[in-house]
């Protein structure tokens, strides 16, 4: 019934073009049916008081027909960047970029340049971890980073085809969203092919960044990926 | 195997194929390279002690064994072509194809001055939609404030604090409103595979003062919303994740 909800709803979208989608999932018409689409992106402490933290990557996705999925692309550098110092410019990065079977990692460690451009950082393996099918392989490195990359179920979740008809105004939607039954989680079912990284926080460092209700001590995390040029 | 561990086992491989294939050409020159052991790309290799004019190939092809282990090219400069920090911030808020392109190959330091005019027209267009007018948010915060702090797209992480996208913490001043900033709230330390991140993003566009503005309240009381629900999807979390790394639930 989900599916067919959404096949209704993309019938619909197909009269006015690109079909996009959110968190970032197919969130522009340039990376629509593309390897580096970038799906999704979670930080965070995995139990209380945990010393470590865990970042998320989830690239492409299966929750529409016809898009790139299922594998890595070894022409894409996933890139995590961490600002320490609230210039909201990167002081390290962690980078992830697939060769055969394995995912390598690198980082953290200072980018070659800051910006839209850069390089792999070979001289500071993280490790690396076989590349999963169903089952998920992990591995834990000597300094305590545990990886992860494969394909994973999509934990986003949202009503995307509802929030469209409320970007048409009232005359579509004269009630905004919908209430129980009628809410559906258009990504129920679908999976990314996501990289985990769960690291020590004394590996990322200090930082002296302030969040918008004024806490300190935060870093400001956005990711990108890159395509080889 | 770890990358340290490739390489040395590679530069083993190449410094014994070296004597045999690089020190006996035919013109006389001794061609061996202290390029081709030194542990790093230089000189025209393409990959570490391998490739180029004068070192062994990093293909193993045709060798005894073909699982031998083979220096990996991680060479070359790499464009962005995407890129996130918070949920939603690209699809939402940028309300035309050409802006949600541009906004995938820029850099937050450059966000507000690219996106946040843009941001703020399209917040004011969206109350416009449904005749309203934006009001100041839990927050506190007005058009432009709130649409300068989402413009400079990243996502905010303590590693010393509970994560959350957003938690309104206890109601206690009181007010029935749990919305309302009371000081045991915790925003914006990370983001946790159950956050409901489109809930909390709602309710700070669309949500006035009290978080609720817009939520199918029934105004005149003849028992039929007449407000629309704006500040939530009505939708919680399908996927399963777990207590334990990797986290996320296996695929479907």
């Amino acid at each position: 019934m989900r599916k067919t909800k959404l096949l209704m709803g993309l019938g619909i979208l197909a009269i006015v073009g690109v079909v996009l989608v959110a968190a970032d999932h197919i969130d522009a018409p340039g990376t629509t049916s593309n390897s580096a689409d970038i799906a999704d992106f979670y930080a965070f402490e995995p139990s209380a008081d945990s010393p470590n933290t865990v970042l998320i990557v989830d690239l492409q996705t299966n929750v529409l027909p016809d898009l790139a999925y299922g594998t890595f692309d070894e022409d894409v550098l996933t890139e995590i960047n961490i600002d320490t110092n609230n210039d909201l410019i990167e002081d390290m990065v962690i980078q992830a970029l697939p060769r055969g079977d394995t995912m390598y990692f690198f980082g953290p460690a200072a980018p070659t340049a800051t910006g839209i451009t850069g390089e792999v950082l070979v001289d500071s393996p993280l490790g690396s971890v076989a590349i999963s099918d169903t089952e998920a392989i992990t591995t834990t490195t000597d300094d305590g980073v545990s990886l992860f990359a494969g394909p994973r179920q999509d934990a986003f979740y949202f009503d995307f085809t509802q929030f469209n008809k409320v970007l048409e105004g009232p005359a579509t939607a004269p009630l905004g969203f919908n209430i129980g039954d009628d809410a559906v989680d258009t990504f129920d079912g679908a999976n990314t092919m996501s990289l985990v990284i769960e690291i020590p926080n004394e590996m990322l460092g200090a930082t002296t960044g302030v969040n918008p209700l004024g806490v300190e001590g935060v870093y400001k995390m956005w990711v990108t990926t890159n395509r080889k040029q | 195997m770890n990358l340290h561990t490739l390489k040395y086992t590679f530069l083993s491989f190449c410094a014994l194929s070296l004597v045999v294939a690089c020190s006996d050409d035919d013109n006389g020159t001794d061609i061996v390279q202290a390029s081709c052991s030194d542990g790093i790309m230089n000189g025209t290799e393409t990959a570490v002690d391998c490739g180029g004019a004068s070192c062994q190939p990093c293909e193993n092809g045709g060798d005894p064994d073909p699982m031998e282990p083979v220096a990996l090219d991680f060479t070359g400069t790499y464009s962005q072509v995407d890129f996130m920090g918070r949920p939603g911030i690209n699809t939402v808020l940028n309300g035309d194809d050409e802006s949600k392109d541009a906004h995938n190959v820029s850099i937050p330091s450059e966000g507000v001055a690219n996106f946040q005019a843009g941001f703020e027209a399209r917040l004011v267009g969206l109350h416009d939609a449904y005749g309203a007018v934006y009001e100041n948010n839990i927050l506190g915060l007005d058009a432009a404030t709130l649409t300068t702090v989402l413009a400079a797209d990243v996502l905010e992480v303590s590693p010393n604090l509970p994560t959350t996208y957003f938690n309104p913490g206890e109601d206690n001043d009181g007010d029935d409103n749990p919305l309302t900033l009371d000081g045991d709230e915790i925003a914006f330390t990370g983001r946790a595979l159950g956050d409901d991140v489109i809930d909390v993003s709602l309710i700070l566009l669309f949500g006035g003062e009290n978080g609720i503005r817009f939520s199918g309240q029934d105004t005149n009381a003849d028992g039929e919303a007449d407000l629309p629900r704006l500040t939530s999807d009505g939708v919680a979390i399908t996927a399963t994740p777990t207590d334990t790394f990797p986290y996320l639930g296996a695929p479907e």
